[in-house]
Protein backbone atom coordinates (compact mmCIF):
# COMPACT_ATOMS: atom_id res chain seq x y z
CA UNK A 1 0.00 0.00 0.00
CA UNK A 2 1.15 3.75 -0.60
CA UNK A 3 2.14 5.31 2.17
CA UNK A 4 0.06 8.40 2.32
CA UNK A 5 2.83 11.48 3.36
CA UNK A 6 0.47 14.72 2.21
CA UNK A 7 -0.52 14.36 6.13
CA UNK A 8 -4.21 14.99 5.31
CA UNK A 9 -5.62 11.80 6.92
CA UNK A 10 -4.24 13.44 10.40
CA UNK A 11 -5.47 16.92 9.56
CA UNK A 12 -8.04 16.32 12.25
CA UNK A 13 -5.42 15.71 15.05
CA UNK A 14 -4.13 19.22 16.48
CA UNK A 15 -0.60 19.92 16.17
CA UNK A 16 -0.10 20.75 19.51
CA UNK A 17 -0.75 16.70 20.44
CA UNK A 18 1.90 15.88 17.30
CA UNK A 19 4.10 17.98 18.56
CA UNK A 20 3.74 16.48 22.22
CA UNK A 21 4.51 13.24 21.20
CA UNK A 22 7.34 14.69 18.71
CA UNK A 23 9.05 15.96 21.83
CA UNK A 24 8.91 12.44 23.78
CA UNK A 25 10.66 10.68 21.17
CA UNK A 26 13.37 13.41 21.21
CA UNK A 27 13.74 13.66 25.27
CA UNK A 28 14.45 10.17 25.37
CA UNK A 29 17.73 9.36 26.50
CA UNK A 30 18.58 7.53 23.40
CA UNK A 31 17.45 10.01 21.06
CA UNK A 32 21.13 11.94 20.53
CA UNK A 33 22.53 8.48 19.66
CA UNK A 34 20.22 7.03 17.12
CA UNK A 35 20.11 10.49 15.48
CA UNK A 36 22.40 13.41 13.73
CA UNK A 37 22.02 14.42 10.42
CA UNK A 38 21.32 13.15 6.91
CA UNK A 39 23.72 13.01 4.01
CA UNK A 40 20.10 11.47 1.94
CA UNK A 41 22.45 8.75 0.71
CA UNK A 42 19.87 6.22 0.68
CA UNK A 43 22.00 3.48 2.26
CA UNK A 44 19.31 2.32 5.18
CA UNK A 45 16.78 2.15 2.87
CA UNK A 46 19.25 -0.13 0.71
CA UNK A 47 20.28 -2.12 3.46
CA UNK A 48 16.42 -2.48 4.83
CA UNK A 49 14.46 -5.80 3.67
CA UNK A 50 11.62 -3.98 5.03
CA UNK A 51 11.48 -1.40 1.90
CA UNK A 52 12.05 -4.35 -0.46
CA UNK A 53 8.20 -4.91 0.33
CA UNK A 54 6.63 -2.38 1.73
CA UNK A 55 6.43 1.28 0.94
CA UNK A 56 8.89 2.08 4.14
CA UNK A 57 11.72 4.09 4.08
CA UNK A 58 14.13 4.65 6.83
CA UNK A 59 15.70 7.65 5.85
CA UNK A 60 12.08 9.41 4.98
CA UNK A 61 11.71 8.59 8.89
CA UNK A 62 14.86 9.71 10.01
CA UNK A 63 14.93 12.76 7.98
CA UNK A 64 11.21 13.56 8.94
CA UNK A 65 12.61 13.64 12.66
CA UNK A 66 15.49 15.44 11.34
CA UNK A 67 13.84 17.84 9.35
CA UNK A 68 11.57 18.57 12.82
CA UNK A 69 8.49 18.01 10.62
CA UNK A 70 6.05 17.26 13.27
CA UNK A 71 3.08 16.63 10.73
CA UNK A 72 5.10 14.30 8.48
CA UNK A 73 6.59 12.72 11.62
CA UNK A 74 2.90 12.07 12.84
CA UNK A 75 2.21 9.82 9.78
CA UNK A 76 5.12 7.74 10.09
CA UNK A 77 4.16 7.13 13.70
CA UNK A 78 0.95 6.04 12.83
CA UNK A 79 1.45 4.20 9.35
CA UNK A 80 5.12 3.57 9.32
CA UNK A 81 7.12 2.39 11.91
CA UNK A 82 5.37 -1.12 12.75
CA UNK A 83 6.49 -2.14 8.81
CA UNK A 84 10.72 -2.32 10.47
CA UNK A 85 11.35 -5.83 11.52
CA UNK A 86 13.87 -3.99 13.79
CA UNK A 87 16.92 -6.03 11.99
CA UNK A 88 19.40 -2.72 12.14
CA UNK A 89 20.53 -3.20 8.75
CA UNK A 90 20.20 0.59 8.70
CA UNK A 91 22.81 0.98 11.40
CA UNK A 92 25.17 1.09 8.08
CA UNK A 93 24.56 4.82 8.26
CA UNK A 94 27.86 6.84 7.32
CA UNK A 95 26.54 9.62 9.84
CA UNK A 96 25.92 7.06 12.69
CA UNK A 97 22.60 7.73 12.46
CA UNK A 98 20.19 4.63 13.51
CA UNK A 99 16.91 4.83 11.88
CA UNK A 100 16.49 1.31 13.09
CA UNK A 101 16.99 3.03 16.80
CA UNK A 102 14.60 5.83 16.52
CA UNK A 103 11.69 3.47 15.02
CA UNK A 104 12.46 1.58 18.55
CA UNK A 105 11.97 5.14 20.32
CA UNK A 106 8.70 5.71 18.09
CA UNK A 107 6.89 2.89 18.87
CA UNK A 108 7.69 3.14 22.48
CA UNK A 109 6.03 6.28 22.33
CA UNK A 110 2.66 4.96 20.36
CA UNK A 111 2.54 1.99 22.71
CA UNK A 112 2.63 4.37 25.81
CA UNK A 113 0.36 6.63 24.42
CA UNK A 114 -2.42 4.09 23.21
CA UNK A 115 -2.11 5.01 19.68
CA UNK A 116 -5.12 3.06 17.93
CA UNK A 117 -2.64 2.55 14.88
CA UNK A 118 -0.27 0.65 17.57
CA UNK A 119 -3.49 -0.84 18.97
CA UNK A 120 -3.87 -2.53 15.34
CA UNK A 121 -0.37 -2.60 14.90
CA UNK A 122 -0.12 -5.44 17.69
CA UNK A 123 -3.34 -6.91 17.77
CA UNK A 124 -1.79 -10.34 16.60
CA UNK A 125 0.53 -10.05 19.17
CA UNK A 126 -1.57 -10.86 21.86
CA UNK A 127 -1.28 -14.34 22.15
CA UNK A 128 2.47 -14.20 21.30
CA UNK A 129 3.24 -11.69 24.25
CA UNK A 130 0.53 -13.44 26.39
CA UNK A 131 2.83 -16.73 26.20
CA UNK A 132 6.06 -14.81 26.96
CA UNK A 133 4.86 -12.49 29.67
CA UNK A 134 3.03 -15.80 31.89
CA UNK A 135 5.25 -18.12 31.01
CA UNK A 136 8.34 -16.77 30.16
CA UNK A 137 8.94 -18.38 26.86
CA UNK A 138 7.69 -17.27 23.69
CA UNK A 139 6.77 -19.96 21.72
CA UNK A 140 4.83 -23.31 23.04
CA UNK A 141 3.59 -26.16 21.62
CA UNK A 142 0.70 -26.00 21.90
CA UNK A 143 0.10 -22.57 19.58
CA UNK A 144 1.42 -25.17 16.39
CA UNK A 145 -2.05 -26.05 15.91
CA UNK A 146 -3.42 -27.36 12.04
CA UNK A 147 -5.56 -24.36 11.05
CA UNK A 148 -3.04 -22.04 12.28
CA UNK A 149 -0.09 -23.50 9.73
CA UNK A 150 -1.76 -25.22 7.24
CA UNK A 151 1.22 -24.51 4.72
CA UNK A 152 3.18 -26.50 7.22
CA UNK A 153 1.94 -29.63 6.17
CA UNK A 154 -0.85 -32.87 6.36
CA UNK A 155 1.67 -33.76 9.79
CA UNK A 156 1.35 -31.41 11.80
CA UNK A 157 -2.57 -32.14 12.51
CA UNK A 158 -1.10 -35.13 13.40
CA UNK A 159 1.19 -33.79 15.76
CA UNK A 160 -1.07 -31.25 17.35
CA UNK A 161 -3.39 -34.07 18.07
CA UNK A 162 -0.76 -36.45 19.97
CA UNK A 163 1.50 -33.27 21.35
CA UNK A 164 2.07 -34.38 24.55
CA UNK A 165 3.40 -37.33 23.26
CA UNK A 166 6.03 -36.16 20.77
CA UNK A 167 6.49 -33.57 23.68
CA UNK A 168 7.64 -36.66 26.21
CA UNK A 169 9.66 -38.14 23.34
CA UNK A 170 12.39 -35.68 24.05
CA UNK A 171 15.18 -36.31 26.53
CA UNK A 172 15.02 -33.31 28.58
CA UNK A 173 13.09 -33.85 31.11
CA UNK A 174 12.23 -29.74 31.09
CA UNK A 175 10.97 -30.18 27.80
CA UNK A 176 7.86 -32.13 28.42
CA UNK A 177 5.65 -29.10 28.28
CA UNK A 178 2.88 -28.01 25.71
CA UNK A 179 2.45 -24.65 27.41
CA UNK A 180 5.33 -23.48 27.57
CA UNK A 181 8.57 -24.20 25.58
CA UNK A 182 10.64 -25.42 28.66
CA UNK A 183 9.32 -25.65 31.98
CA UNK A 184 10.68 -22.29 33.60
CA UNK A 185 11.76 -22.20 36.87
CA UNK A 186 9.34 -20.38 39.73
CA UNK A 187 12.39 -18.15 40.75
CA UNK A 188 12.42 -16.79 37.17
CA UNK A 189 9.11 -16.76 36.62
CA UNK A 190 8.62 -14.49 39.73
CA UNK A 191 11.68 -12.45 38.86
CA UNK A 192 10.25 -11.63 35.23
CA UNK A 193 6.86 -10.51 36.62
CA UNK A 194 8.63 -8.29 39.57
CA UNK A 195 10.91 -6.76 36.35
CA UNK A 196 7.41 -6.28 34.05
CA UNK A 197 6.15 -4.41 36.58
CA UNK A 198 9.02 -2.12 37.76
CA UNK A 199 9.85 -1.32 34.25
CA UNK A 200 6.62 -0.67 33.18
CA UNK A 201 6.07 -3.14 30.60
CA UNK A 202 2.66 -3.89 32.20
CA UNK A 203 1.65 -0.22 32.33
CA UNK A 204 2.64 -0.40 28.54
CA UNK A 205 0.45 -3.78 27.88
CA UNK A 206 -2.64 -1.63 29.55
CA UNK A 207 -2.52 1.33 27.08
CA UNK A 208 -2.08 -1.09 23.98
CA UNK A 209 -4.54 -3.66 24.79
CA UNK A 210 -6.76 -3.80 28.28
CA UNK A 211 -7.92 -7.13 27.98
CA UNK A 212 -5.19 -8.89 27.67
CA UNK A 213 -3.23 -7.05 30.50
CA UNK A 214 -6.27 -8.04 32.71
CA UNK A 215 -5.43 -11.36 32.12
CA UNK A 216 -1.83 -11.18 32.66
CA UNK A 217 -2.62 -9.25 35.99
CA UNK A 218 -4.93 -12.22 37.12
CA UNK A 219 -1.97 -14.51 36.68
CA UNK A 220 0.83 -12.30 37.91
CA UNK A 221 -0.36 -11.36 41.03
CA UNK A 222 -1.84 -13.96 42.32
CA UNK A 223 1.50 -16.05 41.33
CA UNK A 224 3.81 -13.16 43.17
CA UNK A 225 1.46 -13.26 46.42
CA UNK A 226 2.23 -16.69 46.94
CA UNK A 227 5.88 -15.93 46.35
CA UNK A 228 5.70 -13.12 49.17
CA UNK A 229 4.96 -9.88 47.19
CA UNK A 230 2.60 -7.73 47.80
CA UNK A 231 2.20 -6.08 44.40
CA UNK A 232 -1.20 -4.27 42.79
CA UNK A 233 -0.48 -3.90 39.10
CA UNK A 234 -3.24 -1.29 38.62
CA UNK B 1 66.61 46.10 -18.65
CA UNK B 2 65.37 47.69 -15.42
CA UNK B 3 62.98 46.27 -13.13
CA UNK B 4 59.86 47.65 -13.52
CA UNK B 5 57.19 47.44 -10.78
CA UNK B 6 54.09 45.45 -10.85
CA UNK B 7 50.32 46.76 -11.73
CA UNK B 8 48.33 44.49 -9.60
CA UNK B 9 44.64 45.92 -10.72
CA UNK B 10 41.98 45.57 -8.49
CA UNK B 11 41.78 46.41 -4.47
CA UNK B 12 39.54 43.22 -3.19
CA UNK B 13 41.44 40.28 -1.46
CA UNK B 14 42.98 38.64 -4.48
CA UNK B 15 44.38 42.21 -5.81
CA UNK B 16 45.68 43.18 -1.91
CA UNK B 17 47.20 39.58 -1.09
CA UNK B 18 48.67 40.05 -4.64
CA UNK B 19 50.11 43.29 -4.05
CA UNK B 20 51.27 42.51 -0.54
CA UNK B 21 52.98 39.48 -1.69
CA UNK B 22 54.76 41.39 -4.38
CA UNK B 23 56.27 43.89 -1.56
CA UNK B 24 56.82 40.94 0.83
CA UNK B 25 59.23 39.27 -1.76
CA UNK B 26 61.29 42.94 -2.38
CA UNK B 27 59.44 44.26 -5.40
CA UNK B 28 57.49 46.88 -6.31
CA UNK B 29 54.11 47.09 -6.87
CA UNK B 30 51.42 50.01 -8.21
CA UNK B 31 47.99 48.84 -6.68
CA UNK B 32 45.37 50.54 -8.77
CA UNK B 33 41.41 50.39 -7.20
CA UNK B 34 38.66 51.75 -9.11
CA UNK B 35 36.59 52.90 -6.23
CA UNK B 36 37.85 55.20 -3.10
CA UNK B 37 38.36 52.56 -0.65
CA UNK B 38 39.92 48.96 -0.58
CA UNK B 39 38.16 45.65 0.30
CA UNK B 40 36.63 44.92 -2.75
CA UNK B 41 33.00 43.08 -3.11
CA UNK B 42 33.49 41.94 0.27
CA UNK B 43 33.73 45.77 1.56
CA UNK B 44 31.30 47.06 -1.22
CA UNK B 45 28.65 44.25 -0.42
CA UNK B 46 28.50 44.62 3.75
CA UNK B 47 29.43 41.09 3.96
CA UNK B 48 29.19 40.33 7.83
CA UNK B 49 31.24 37.29 8.20
CA UNK B 50 33.72 35.38 5.96
CA UNK B 51 33.22 31.72 5.02
CA UNK B 52 33.73 29.34 6.54
CA UNK B 53 35.68 31.09 9.55
CA UNK B 54 32.32 33.60 10.43
CA UNK B 55 35.38 35.85 10.91
CA UNK B 56 34.43 39.57 10.83
CA UNK B 57 34.80 40.28 7.61
CA UNK B 58 35.33 43.87 7.96
CA UNK B 59 38.49 43.82 10.20
CA UNK B 60 39.60 40.96 8.48
CA UNK B 61 39.33 43.05 4.80
CA UNK B 62 40.78 46.58 6.99
CA UNK B 63 43.79 44.04 7.90
CA UNK B 64 44.51 43.46 4.53
CA UNK B 65 44.20 47.58 3.46
CA UNK B 66 46.62 48.22 5.97
CA UNK B 67 48.92 45.90 5.47
CA UNK B 68 49.28 47.48 1.54
CA UNK B 69 48.66 50.76 2.05
CA UNK B 70 51.81 50.73 5.40
CA UNK B 71 54.02 49.29 2.92
CA UNK B 72 56.24 51.77 1.11
CA UNK B 73 56.79 49.27 -1.83
CA UNK B 74 53.22 48.99 -2.34
CA UNK B 75 52.20 52.16 -4.68
CA UNK B 76 48.08 52.61 -3.61
CA UNK B 77 46.05 54.36 -6.52
CA UNK B 78 42.17 54.58 -5.38
CA UNK B 79 39.89 56.28 -7.63
CA UNK B 80 41.75 55.43 -10.49
CA UNK B 81 41.09 53.45 -13.79
CA UNK B 82 42.80 51.57 -16.57
CA UNK B 83 42.62 53.25 -19.84
CA UNK B 84 45.28 51.63 -21.83
CA UNK B 85 47.69 49.35 -22.17
CA UNK B 86 51.00 49.24 -24.78
CA UNK B 87 54.44 47.27 -24.78
CA UNK B 88 54.86 43.97 -23.84
CA UNK B 89 56.29 41.80 -21.00
CA UNK B 90 58.82 43.17 -18.74
CA UNK B 91 57.95 46.51 -20.14
CA UNK B 92 54.29 47.25 -20.24
CA UNK B 93 53.04 51.15 -20.20
CA UNK B 94 50.07 51.81 -18.75
CA UNK B 95 47.83 54.63 -19.03
CA UNK B 96 45.43 55.43 -15.80
CA UNK B 97 42.83 58.12 -15.15
CA UNK B 98 42.11 59.32 -12.06
CA UNK B 99 40.38 62.29 -10.21
CA UNK B 100 43.70 64.44 -11.28
CA UNK B 101 44.05 63.49 -14.57
CA UNK B 102 45.98 60.79 -16.45
CA UNK B 103 49.48 59.10 -16.42
CA UNK B 104 51.48 56.64 -18.06
CA UNK B 105 52.54 54.38 -15.13
CA UNK B 106 55.54 51.19 -16.68
CA UNK B 107 55.21 47.94 -15.29
CA UNK B 108 56.96 44.80 -15.76
CA UNK B 109 53.95 42.52 -15.18
CA UNK B 110 50.33 42.72 -14.71
CA UNK B 111 48.40 41.29 -12.46
CA UNK B 112 44.39 41.17 -13.30
CA UNK B 113 42.44 40.67 -9.88
CA UNK B 114 39.26 42.72 -10.71
CA UNK B 115 36.67 40.14 -9.43
CA UNK B 116 33.23 38.92 -9.38
CA UNK B 117 29.49 41.02 -9.24
CA UNK B 118 26.55 39.24 -8.00
CA UNK B 119 23.63 37.73 -9.88
CA UNK B 120 21.01 40.21 -10.40
CA UNK B 121 18.27 37.96 -10.01
CA UNK B 122 16.01 40.20 -11.59
CA UNK B 123 17.54 40.52 -14.73
CA UNK B 124 16.99 37.09 -16.68
CA UNK B 125 13.50 35.73 -15.26
CA UNK B 126 11.23 37.30 -12.78
CA UNK B 127 10.20 33.96 -11.04
CA UNK B 128 11.27 34.77 -7.74
CA UNK B 129 9.90 38.50 -7.71
CA UNK B 130 12.93 39.81 -6.35
CA UNK B 131 11.74 43.28 -8.00
CA UNK B 132 8.45 42.18 -6.89
CA UNK B 133 8.04 41.16 -3.59
CA UNK B 134 9.85 43.40 -0.60
CA UNK B 135 10.55 39.97 1.34
CA UNK B 136 12.16 38.35 -1.83
CA UNK B 137 15.95 38.71 -0.82
CA UNK B 138 19.65 37.87 -1.71
CA UNK B 139 22.52 36.34 0.06
CA UNK B 140 23.84 39.95 -0.72
CA UNK B 141 21.46 41.67 1.08
CA UNK B 142 20.60 39.07 4.52
CA UNK B 143 24.71 39.31 4.70
CA UNK B 144 23.85 43.52 5.15
CA UNK B 145 21.12 42.95 7.83
CA UNK B 146 23.50 39.93 9.23
CA UNK B 147 26.08 42.60 9.80
CA UNK B 148 24.08 45.16 11.31
CA UNK B 149 22.27 42.26 13.31
CA UNK B 150 19.00 42.61 12.35
CA UNK B 151 16.86 40.30 10.36
CA UNK B 152 14.22 40.99 9.53
CA UNK B 153 10.60 41.24 6.84
CA UNK B 154 11.29 44.64 5.11
CA UNK B 155 7.40 44.51 4.11
CA UNK B 156 6.42 45.03 8.07
CA UNK B 157 10.24 45.46 9.86
CA UNK B 158 8.96 42.10 11.99
CA UNK B 159 11.62 39.34 12.68
CA UNK B 160 10.19 36.35 10.09
CA UNK B 161 9.11 32.65 11.87
CA UNK B 162 9.48 31.14 8.56
CA UNK B 163 12.73 31.68 6.00
CA UNK B 164 14.42 29.83 3.31
CA UNK B 165 17.15 29.74 1.16
CA UNK B 166 16.71 29.05 -2.65
CA UNK B 167 20.20 27.79 -3.86
CA UNK B 168 21.45 27.68 -7.74
CA UNK B 169 19.94 31.18 -8.30
CA UNK B 170 21.31 32.43 -11.56
CA UNK B 171 24.05 29.69 -11.59
CA UNK B 172 23.96 25.96 -13.61
CA UNK B 173 20.95 27.29 -15.54
CA UNK B 174 21.21 26.81 -19.03
CA UNK B 175 18.04 29.04 -19.51
CA UNK B 176 20.02 32.23 -17.94
CA UNK B 177 23.24 31.13 -19.23
CA UNK B 178 25.33 30.38 -16.56
CA UNK B 179 25.67 26.67 -16.88
CA UNK B 180 29.17 26.63 -14.14
CA UNK B 181 28.61 26.20 -10.36
CA UNK B 182 29.53 29.63 -8.31
CA UNK B 183 30.85 27.27 -5.64
CA UNK B 184 30.66 29.53 -2.98
CA UNK B 185 26.80 29.87 -2.43
CA UNK B 186 26.45 26.28 -0.50
CA UNK B 187 28.88 27.41 1.58
CA UNK B 188 27.53 31.09 2.46
CA UNK B 189 23.98 30.33 2.47
CA UNK B 190 24.90 27.52 5.37
CA UNK B 191 27.10 29.91 7.01
CA UNK B 192 24.10 32.49 7.08
CA UNK B 193 21.81 30.44 8.20
CA UNK B 194 23.71 29.56 11.39
CA UNK B 195 24.00 32.98 11.86
CA UNK B 196 20.26 33.65 11.10
CA UNK B 197 19.45 30.78 13.46
CA UNK B 198 21.99 32.24 16.50
CA UNK B 199 20.06 35.41 15.85
CA UNK B 200 16.83 34.55 16.02
CA UNK B 201 16.36 31.01 17.32
CA UNK B 202 12.46 30.37 17.01
CA UNK B 203 12.96 31.47 13.17
CA UNK B 204 12.23 27.60 10.95
CA UNK B 205 15.10 27.96 8.30
CA UNK B 206 14.71 26.13 5.38
CA UNK B 207 17.46 25.66 2.25
CA UNK B 208 16.24 24.15 -0.83
CA UNK B 209 18.88 22.59 -3.08
CA UNK B 210 19.92 21.06 -6.13
CA UNK B 211 22.67 19.44 -4.18
CA UNK B 212 24.79 21.28 -1.27
CA UNK B 213 28.56 21.60 -2.59
CA UNK B 214 30.59 21.99 0.82
CA UNK B 215 34.29 20.12 -0.62
CA UNK B 216 36.74 20.02 1.73
CA UNK B 217 36.51 21.13 5.15
CA UNK B 218 33.61 23.21 4.39
CA UNK B 219 30.94 20.51 4.63
CA UNK B 220 32.39 19.76 8.77
CA UNK B 221 32.48 23.34 9.69
CA UNK B 222 29.19 25.33 8.44
CA UNK B 223 27.06 22.50 6.54
CA UNK B 224 27.16 19.55 9.59
CA UNK B 225 26.87 22.47 12.64
CA UNK B 226 23.94 23.96 10.03
CA UNK B 227 21.88 20.72 9.87
CA UNK B 228 23.29 18.87 13.17
CA UNK B 229 23.56 21.69 15.90
CA UNK B 230 21.42 24.41 14.38
CA UNK B 231 18.76 22.76 12.56
CA UNK B 232 18.57 24.18 9.42
CA UNK B 233 16.03 21.91 7.02
CA UNK B 234 18.08 21.00 3.96
CA UNK B 235 15.10 20.50 1.28
CA UNK B 236 16.22 18.66 -2.31
CA UNK B 237 14.22 20.53 -4.84
CA UNK B 238 14.47 23.63 -6.33
CA UNK B 239 11.71 26.31 -6.14
CA UNK B 240 10.00 27.15 -9.27
CA UNK B 241 8.18 29.78 -8.37
CA UNK B 242 6.87 32.19 -5.35
CA UNK B 243 4.07 33.76 -4.86
CA UNK B 244 2.25 35.94 -2.76
CA UNK B 245 -0.77 34.96 -0.74
CA UNK B 246 -1.87 37.70 1.78
CA UNK B 247 1.34 38.53 3.71
CA UNK B 248 3.43 34.97 3.63
CA UNK B 249 5.14 33.94 0.15
CA UNK B 250 4.24 30.62 -1.04
CA UNK B 251 7.24 28.78 -2.12
CA UNK B 252 6.12 26.09 -4.61
CA UNK B 253 8.67 23.13 -5.59
CA UNK B 254 9.43 19.32 -5.29
CA UNK B 255 10.20 17.91 -2.14
CA UNK B 256 12.60 14.92 -4.33
CA UNK B 257 13.37 13.67 -0.61
CA UNK B 258 10.05 12.47 0.32
CA UNK B 259 8.61 12.33 -3.35
CA UNK B 260 5.92 15.08 -2.95
CA UNK B 261 4.81 18.34 -4.63
CA UNK B 262 5.14 21.18 -1.80
CA UNK B 263 3.67 24.65 -0.89
CA UNK B 264 5.21 26.04 1.53
CA UNK B 265 3.89 29.66 3.14
CA UNK B 266 7.19 31.94 3.90
CA UNK B 267 8.17 35.13 5.52
CA UNK B 268 11.00 35.75 3.67
CA UNK B 269 13.02 34.28 0.95
CA UNK B 270 16.61 34.68 0.29
CA UNK B 271 18.30 33.79 -3.48
CA UNK B 272 21.32 32.41 -3.25
CA UNK B 273 22.70 34.67 -6.56
CA UNK B 274 25.51 33.38 -7.90
CA UNK B 275 29.19 34.67 -9.27
CA UNK B 276 29.28 36.70 -12.65
CA UNK B 277 32.48 38.11 -14.04
CA UNK B 278 32.38 41.77 -12.76
CA UNK B 279 32.35 44.62 -15.51
CA UNK B 280 35.95 45.78 -14.64
CA UNK B 281 37.50 41.68 -15.35
CA UNK B 282 35.53 42.22 -19.01
CA UNK B 283 37.06 45.77 -19.50
CA UNK B 284 40.36 44.61 -18.31
CA UNK B 285 40.44 41.54 -20.57
CA UNK B 286 39.43 44.02 -23.54
CA UNK B 287 42.08 46.20 -22.60
CA UNK B 288 45.02 43.87 -22.33
CA UNK B 289 43.69 41.38 -25.06
CA UNK B 290 43.42 38.40 -22.77
CA UNK B 291 40.68 35.90 -23.86
CA UNK B 292 37.83 34.82 -21.68
CA UNK B 293 36.43 31.17 -21.20
CA UNK B 294 33.25 30.19 -22.10
CA UNK B 295 32.08 31.43 -18.95
CA UNK B 296 32.66 35.03 -19.53
CA UNK B 297 35.43 34.97 -16.85
CA UNK B 298 39.57 35.60 -17.88
CA UNK B 299 40.67 32.13 -19.19
CA UNK B 300 43.76 30.60 -17.70
CA UNK B 301 45.97 28.97 -19.85
CA UNK B 302 48.15 26.86 -18.06
CA UNK B 303 45.69 24.11 -17.43
CA UNK B 304 45.97 22.41 -14.07
CA UNK B 305 49.58 23.83 -12.86
CA UNK B 306 49.45 27.02 -13.83
CA UNK B 307 46.39 28.56 -12.67
CA UNK B 308 46.81 32.14 -13.23
CA UNK B 309 48.75 32.81 -16.39
CA UNK B 310 46.56 33.90 -19.43
CA UNK B 311 46.54 34.29 -22.93
CA UNK B 312 49.07 37.18 -23.03
CA UNK B 313 52.85 36.78 -21.73
CA UNK B 314 53.51 38.60 -18.56
CA UNK B 315 49.68 39.45 -17.65
CA UNK B 316 48.29 37.30 -15.34
CA UNK B 317 44.94 36.95 -13.20
CA UNK B 318 44.10 35.71 -9.75
CA UNK B 319 40.56 35.50 -7.61
CA UNK B 320 37.27 35.78 -9.00
CA UNK B 321 38.58 37.61 -12.06
CA UNK B 322 39.43 33.99 -13.31
CA UNK B 323 36.05 32.19 -12.38
CA UNK B 324 34.01 31.74 -8.99
CA UNK B 325 36.16 31.55 -5.86
CA UNK B 326 35.93 31.86 -2.59
CA UNK B 327 38.24 34.00 -0.81
CA UNK B 328 40.48 31.28 0.51
CA UNK B 329 41.08 30.50 -3.72
CA UNK B 330 41.21 34.14 -4.19
CA UNK B 331 43.85 34.44 -1.76
CA UNK B 332 46.28 31.39 -2.88
CA UNK B 333 45.93 32.23 -6.45
CA UNK B 334 46.55 35.93 -5.60
CA UNK B 335 50.06 34.56 -4.17
CA UNK B 336 50.76 32.27 -6.95
CA UNK B 337 49.83 35.41 -9.39
CA UNK B 338 52.77 37.46 -7.05
CA UNK B 339 55.29 34.71 -7.43
CA UNK B 340 54.97 34.50 -11.45
CA UNK B 341 54.68 38.06 -12.20
CA UNK B 342 57.73 38.99 -10.04
CA UNK B 343 59.45 35.87 -11.95
CA UNK B 344 58.84 37.38 -14.94
CA UNK B 345 59.61 41.01 -14.21
CA UNK B 346 63.23 39.28 -13.04
CA UNK B 347 63.57 36.91 -16.24
CA UNK B 348 62.67 39.75 -18.03
CA UNK B 349 65.42 42.60 -16.91
CA UNK B 350 68.11 39.79 -16.09
CA UNK B 351 67.45 38.66 -20.50
CA UNK B 352 67.17 42.83 -20.97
Amino acid sequence: MTLDLSGKQYAGVDYDEKERLFEEVKKDFRFEQYLYGCYECGICVAACPSARFYDFSPRKIAQSVAREDVDLFYVFLNDSVWDCSQCFSCDVCPRKNSPGGLITLMREVAVNNGLASAQEALEGYGRVVYKIMATGTQVAPDMLQANAFPDWGPHVKDIAENLEAWRRALPPETMHTTEASWQVDEKTITELYLIWHMTGVMDMIKEVDEGLFMILQDVMEEKLEDAGYDVSFD
Amino acid sequence: MVELPVLVIGGGPAGMEAARGIADIGYRCVLVEKRMVLGGTPELANYAALTPDFRDAGEAMAEMAKAVQDDEQVDVRIGTTVRDVSGAAGGFEVSLKSGTGNETVKAGAVVIATGFQHFDPGRETQQYGYYEYDDVLTLVDLEKMLREKKVVRPSNGEPPKRMCFIQCVGSRDRQIGNEYCSKVCCGVAAKESIEVRQLLPDCKVFIFYIDMRMYGYWENEIYWPSQEKYKVNYIKGIATDIRKKGDKLIVRGEDTTMGRPMEVPMDLVVLSVGMEASSGTKEMAEIFGVELNKYKFIETTGGALNTVATSVEGVFACGAATGPADIEDSISSASAAAMKAVSIVRKKALAG
